[in-house]
């Protein structure tokens, strides 16, 4: 359908529109108008994403002279694979009805694993051996040599890219990983130089989240987009997290060791170098004399990734004089290392500004901070001079780097983690002209601001209207035999509560039909209350009913496990999925129609309280932001709760139910912290519910949801509208309509 | 041996016992005439040809009289004994001769035809299809034992049936036990610490599918390096120490007895097989991606998070297998199915078929070009919201009716029925105009549309609704009373055996239509007969349904006056 939306012409792929959609759009385009961020809450199975895409490109084909870039940041790798599905159907639409003006570029990014089409370097198992195999086929040296001597090795793939030159560009369209590697393979060309070639010149681009926050990745990658972009992260209830994660670093004894071993390593090959080939070390020093301005000039396989702390912050001037020398720098390394070996000693816990840590490294070991700041360039540097090219195998050294680097550059908020969001993301709300943060639970919204430091234009929660009552919350306080069930840390491991949640889950395999995902507050627990129901027998009740599939957190094994359940569940054979609330599942994975009728989250997940890092982030929070611990950790907590189960419903056609299994939903303090399209389905009587009362409810539930019913909408309020519904609507119809 | 007739001496038995009454047998094209020597013995015989369906002989060197044997279509049998072979041979050949002629009818409705060249596998195949639907059955006897039909011409309208796949599909196959193989508990005879174990096929070829490292010892170890009791033995002993959860004491078993730690160990098949699959993974699941975009779960990025990775650099690692693997890899086989349809028995006869089987969908996976078509097919269609637009047409399987009539029957007697009803309502509505008052309206509405001419709707709206409602109504009708009473038809107000009958004769019409219908046009002499038998058979059929008809006018007629006695109107009024 195609409608208005004041002077914008918005093409969207569907016959209907959500009346949500509808507004969420009105209040995006606001937004762009006003050039400015905004803060959007829409819940989840309101198909945000299309609508999204759907308002952004319409917006950027009105006004053809400005061509806005998106860059959509997703948190997955199978979120990008999505919505670049979604935004395929999108632009065939558009095709259709516009016609080869609509045409537009839009590529998904990736790291080389999932790009590579090379078999011998594909073999690899991980991300890092993955790129260092790139390397050593394309490295500007390795290459240099494959020229003089034809038995090294080369990637037929790059040098095919190489050679076609400006003519290996990709033709206008949607491309999925999938599709540039299919693309890649076709052409002869490699799809991940290719894709990050085409960057530049595409309207769309999909990619992860550190692709932007990440300093590290975001500089290579992220540098040339311009101040026009319209920046998007979806589902973006956890990006404070991610912000945070990416500026922290942790040294652990096995990282120290494995550093120690990469110096050995890296002065053998000083050693080397000095004996064969003294100049290539002389031509480094002089280099480095004039600054490390030198990205720019790095043939495009060399580049790898760039500094960890924020590009301003890294001054424009010349490396200190005493790591210009190799050797130096190799010695000022090893100082670092054993610096760090002796306060990775101490029994106690400490907390230490970077300041103050930073003063202590200068007097014990003689480093000072400017020396600190340029350790991780210097590392890159000196890698290059001496032409190596299994990175993976130096993984150790360049976290230490990377921690020394952090350490010199930030002052007084970075103590060995970063607790302050607000730091990785500052450049990119800097840096571009609209960001829009979405996601299906960002309540409470006026949180969000104060925890990335932004001030949105706007910023608005949508509620969901339904066609029918198709989700159906409970809160399950005891068990079928009356006592109460949490996994409060004094009952948790009390066997009456293991064996009434074990009881509810048996239940309710045997009434709902197809899918069930049980979300658990962590790994440790989940392994224990299932080796504790495998003892009992009730797994093998369950199994009676149900396939049983387990997330690990080996991800080959819960990828595969994940894949298994929705055949089951395809095939009618209904099966149950065990997961960790935090875990990667709960994240990203969707369990909506038949792969997920239930989810039950057996208990309440709060952080680890007792964790240092957490204590110091509290503390942080509540000087900086006045925001109580206690308020954090519930809302931290239930945001968990309502990702997970909001999982469950993708389109108002969609139906499932939520059993929050803890008497301590039923308290409002806690309650009262979920997202406001579950509570206003949760009703009173749904509050305080035992198994049996839960299974009748369910029962109840999924007898009525069985029901043909009216699409459209009953009437009154209309969910679902048509092209004529809009034409219809004025801006003064507009809004009885919708509320 | 051009002769019309045969007379030879012989002895007419009725059973094989029965001394038998001698007399002469005279056969011709038409019948087989018997005329006892004795003319007051009992034995005479006239029988048609046509009703001979087969024939047996005893052969010549054995140490049986030469009897000839004829069975007619009741099953009976007409046994003749001769003096000599050579007379045996006479009649049988004159017999053969006779029944070729009278249609191609075979001696067994298995038997092949010179012009089709039928496989042992086939002709099985065709009898057990056979066995399997007695109304098939009913027809093959029917029309190709009496000639109307060749078994070419039966089989060449159900080729579907034939189709070796289509048949093989319909059958289920048992799957794999829900149960997990820990849930195996030994027994104890109770007074020493021995334990028993009783492993069934079934339950190693579950361990097999399940532990492909298991099964590649198996196929090696076993029988050249060690007797299957010692392996199983082992077996069990390292599931023991892996139920004890010490991994150190695994370890150190494992260092002593190679081959025990070959139980104990990751399963290194498993894993390869793992990174083979999860490139074929549905990729909006595809968690293993991610990896490659998460550059802050580097080793030692991040923030430490309890329930992280612990690095333990131990060795013991080795042989530590969770309780969640297995769940894993149980229910990922019992999904999988059943790869292997032997019969088990042997447990070598297992593990090879196991092995073969998984060879041949190793094969498969190298030419995954339709899979990766599929999961983007997949793909596409999770991506769309459901209710934004029109319905989709689902990849859902056919719907296999077995018995149309089991639909059809109750759907259009139902559909009779309310029609009848409603035609009833509208009779009645007529009823109650006089013919002036029908004319008067005629006259009306004519007048109106002459003066003022033929308004935009021809059919006034109403008019159109309403009917489109009665027509509705009874489609609707009918499916909610197949709902309620499924059994209920026209048919099922006759007797059980008149209803038999009837059925049937329709099938057997049915049947004779296709033909009929399907050797349209007639262009070649062949079909030119065909048409001919056809034509013949049915008008065998006819009177036969005549018969019937009367019996049922009949019946009808008795209910009528039953129910009319009992002062009820019949609701079917025919």
């Amino acid at each position: 359908m195609k409608f208005q939306i004041e002077d914008v012409t918005v093409f969207f792929p569907y016959d209907y529109i959500y009346p949500e959609q509808y507004s969420y759009m009105i209040e995006l385009k606001r937004a762009l108008d006003a050039k400015g961020h905004c803060l959007l809450e829409m819940p989840t199975g309101t198909g945000k994403t299309i609508a999204l895409l759907s308002l952004i490109t319409s917006y950027s084909l009105s006004e053809p002279e400005t061509s806005i870039k998106l860059i959509y940041c997703t948190r997955t790798v199978h979120e990008m694979e999505k919505t670049l599905a979604e935004l395929k159907l999108l632009h065939n639409y558009q095709i259709k009805h516009l016609g080869p003006q609509a045409r537009l570029l839009a590529i998904g990014l990736s790291s080389r694993k999932n790009l590579c089409v090379n078999p011998t370097v594909l073999a690899a198992e991980n991300r890092d051996s993955v790129d260092a195999g790139c390397r050593k086929l394309t490295a500007s040296w390795v290459r240099a040599m494959a020229a003089e001597n034809p038995n090294v090795p080369t990637c037929q793939f790059f040098e095919n890219y190489e050679r076609a030159a400006s003519a290996a560009v990709l033709p206008p369209g949607v491309y999925t990983l999938q599709d540039l590697r299919v693309f890649g393979k076709e052409k002869g060309w490699c799809p991940y130089f290719l894709a990050r070639h085409m960057v530049q010149f595409a309207n769309v681009v999909v990619y992860s989240y550190q692709y932007l926050l990440d300093p590290k990745v975001a500089g290579i990658i992220s540098k040339e987009m311009q101040k026009e972009s319209v920046v998007v992260f979806d589902e973006a209830h956890n990006i404070d997290n991610v912000c945070i994660e990416a500026l922290s670093v942790s040294v652990r004894r096995q990282t120290l060791e494995g550093a120690t071993r990469n110096l050995n390593r890296i002065s053998q090959e000083i050693d080397r170098f000095k004996a064969t080939d003294a100049s290539r070390l002389r031509a480094e020093y002089n280099r480095l004399v004039e600054g490390l301005a030198l990205r720019g000039n790095l043939p495009i396989t060399d580049n790898w990734l760039s500094n960890p702390a924020l590009p301003d912050d890294i001054l424009k001037e010349a490396v200190p004089g005493n790591i210009r020398r190799a050797e130096h720098f190799l010695h000022v390394l090893r100082r670092l290392v054993q610096y760090l070996r002796g306060r990775l000693d101490t029994e106690n816990v400490e907390k230490e500004s970077p300041v103050s840590f930073v003063a202590s490294i200068n007097s014990h070991a003689g480093i000072d901070q400017k020396t600190l700041k340029f350790c991780y360039d210097r590392l890159h540097s000196l890698m290059l001079t001496l032409e190596i090219t299994d990175t993976d195998e130096f993984l150790h050294i360049q976290t230490i780097c990377d921690f020394a680097t952090l350490v010199g550059t930030y002052d007084p908020i970075l103590q060995l983690s970063c607790h302050d969001a607000s730091l990785a993301i500052k450049p990119v709300f800097d840096r571009f002209q609209s960001v829009v943060i979405t996601s299906g639970t960002l309540s409470p919204i006026d949180l969000y601001p104060r925890l990335l430091n932004f001030h949105p234009v706007v910023s608005r929660s949508f509620t969901m209207s339904l066609t029918r009552d198709c989700i159906c919350p409970m809160v399950l306080t005891r068990g079928s035999d009356q006592l109460p069930v949490s996994t409060k840390f004094d009952m948790r491991s009390d066997p009456g509560v293991v064996r009434n949640y074990g009881k509810l889950l048996l239940e309710m395999v045997s009434v709902v039909p197809d899918g069930i995902v049980c979300f658990f507050v962590s790994y440790s627990y989940m392994d224990g209350i299932i080796n504790t129901w495998n003892d009992s027998g009730i797994l093998k009740e369950i199994m009676q009913h149900k396939l049983v599939f387990i997330e690990t957190q080996d991800v080959v094994e819960t990828t595969l496990a994940l894949d298994n359940y929705r055949k089951a569940c395809d095939c009618g054979r209904g099966a149950v999925f065990f997961s960790v609330a935090r875990g990667k599942v709960a994240e990203g994975i969707d369990f909506d129609r038949h792969y997920g009728r239930l989810v039950i989250m057996f208990g309440v997940p709060f952080q680890y309280t007792l964790g240092k890092i957490l204590l110091a982030r509290l503390e942080y929070l509540r000087d900086t932001f006045q925001i109580k611990e206690g308020d954090f950790l519930t809302f931290d907590a239930l945001r968990q709760a309502a990702q997970c189960v909001g999982r469950v419903i993708r389109s108002k056609a969609d139906y499932g139910m939520m059993i929050f299994a803890d008497k301590r939903y039923s308290r409002h303090d806690k309650r009262s912290k979920l997202p406001s399209w579950i509570l206003s389905h949760l009703r009173d009587v749904n509050l305080n519910l035992s198994t049996d009362m839960a299974l009748h409810i369910a029962k109840e539930f999924l007898r009525k949801m069985a029901q043909p019913y009216e699409k459209i909408g009953g009437s009154g309020r209309k969910t679902l509208l048509s092209e004529e519904d809009l034409e219809k609507m004025g801006d003064g119809g507009m809004d009885e309509m919708l509320y | 041996m051009a002769s019309t007739h045969v007379t030879k001496r012989a002895k007419y038995k009725t059973t094989i016992k029965d001394p038998g009454t001698p007399g002469t047998l005279r056969m011709t094209f038409e019948k087989i005439l018997f005329v006892p020597h004795n003319p007051k013995s009992a034995g005479k015989l006239d029988v048609e040809f046509r009703y001979i369906k087969g024939k047996k002989h005893t052969k010549e060197g054995s140490n049986k009289p030469p009897w000839l044997n004829l069975t007619n279509n009741q099953n009976g049998s007409f046994i003749f004994e001769f003096e000599n072979y050579s007379d045996l041979q006479e009649c049988r050949d004159f017999v053969g001769k006779v029944l070729a002629k009278g249609g191609e009818v075979s001696e067994k409705p298995t038997v092949a035809y010179p012009d089709e060249q039928l496989s042992a596998a086939e002709m099985e195949l065709r009898i057990k299809l056979l066995q399997e639907d007695s109304e098939l059955q009913k027809l093959h006897k029917q029309f190709v034992l009496s000639g109307v039909l060749t078994e070419t011409e039966f089989w060449a309208t159900r080729k579907k049936l034939l189709d070796r796949e289509a048949s093989k599909k319909t059958k289920q196959r048992l799957g794999f036990k829900s149960a997990m193989i820990s849930d195996i508990k030994p027994s104890t005879d109770g007074r020493t610490n021995k334990v028993t174990f009783n492993l069934t096929p079934e339950v190693i070829l579950q361990i097999f599918a399940e532990k492909p490292a298991v099964h590649r010892a198996f196929l090696s170890y076993v029988p050249n390096k060690m007797s299957e009791r010692t392996f199983w033995t082992k077996y069990f002993r390292a599931e023991y120490l892996h139920s004890t959860k010490n991994s150190i004491a695994a370890a150190a078993e494992a260092a002593e007895d190679e081959e025990l730690a070959v139980f104990l160990k990751q399963d290194d098949i498993l894993a390869s097989e793992a990174r083979k699959k999860i490139r074929r993974v549905d990729p909006t699941l595809d968690m293993e991606a991610d990896e490659g975009d998460d550059y802050t779960h580097l080793p030692d990025h991040g923030i430490l998070r309890e329930g992280s990775k612990e690095m333990t650099e131990s060795q013991n690692e080795l042989y530590k297998r969770s309780l969640s693997q297995d769940i894993n890899r149980h229910a990922a086989v019992v999904l999988e199915g059943r790869a292997v349809d032997v019969e088990l028995e042997d447990t070598k006869a297992v593990a090879e078929a196991l092995a073969q089987s998984k060879q041949k969908s190793s094969n498969k996976g190298e030419s995954d070009g339709d899979t990766s078509r599929e999961r983007l097919d997949r793909l596409s269609r999770m991506t769309e919201i459901e209710d934004l637009q029109g319905p989709n047409t689902l990849p859902l399987a056919p719907l296999c009716i077995k018995d149309p009539r089991d639909y059809f029957d109750s759907q259009q007697a139902n559909a009779l029925r309310s029609s009848g009803d409603a035609l009833g309502e509208i009779e009645q509505i007529k009823c109650g105009l006089s013919t002036q008052e029908v004319y008067g309206s005629l006259r009306e509405s004519i007048s109106s549309i002459k003066a003022m001419g033929l308004k935009e709707p021809i059919v006034k709206p109403e008019v159109a609704h309403q009917v489109f409602d009665a027509l509705t109504n009874s489609i609707s009708n009918t499916k909610y009373h197949i709902g309620k009473n499924p059994q209920e038809s026209v048919l099922d107000r006759l007797p059980r055996k008149t209803k038999e009958e009837l059925l049937h004769h329709w099938t057997s019409i049915l049947e004779l239509l296709k033909h009929f219908w399907a050797s349209y046009p007639i262009t070649t002499t062949y079909l030119y007969v065909k048409v001919n038998r056809l034509k013949d058979a049915m008008s065998n059929i006819y009177p036969q349904l005549e018969a019937l008809d009367a019996a049922i006018q009949h019946y009808e007629a008795s209910m009528q006056k039953r129910s009319a006695q009992s002062g009820e109107r019949p609701n079917g009024y025919v």
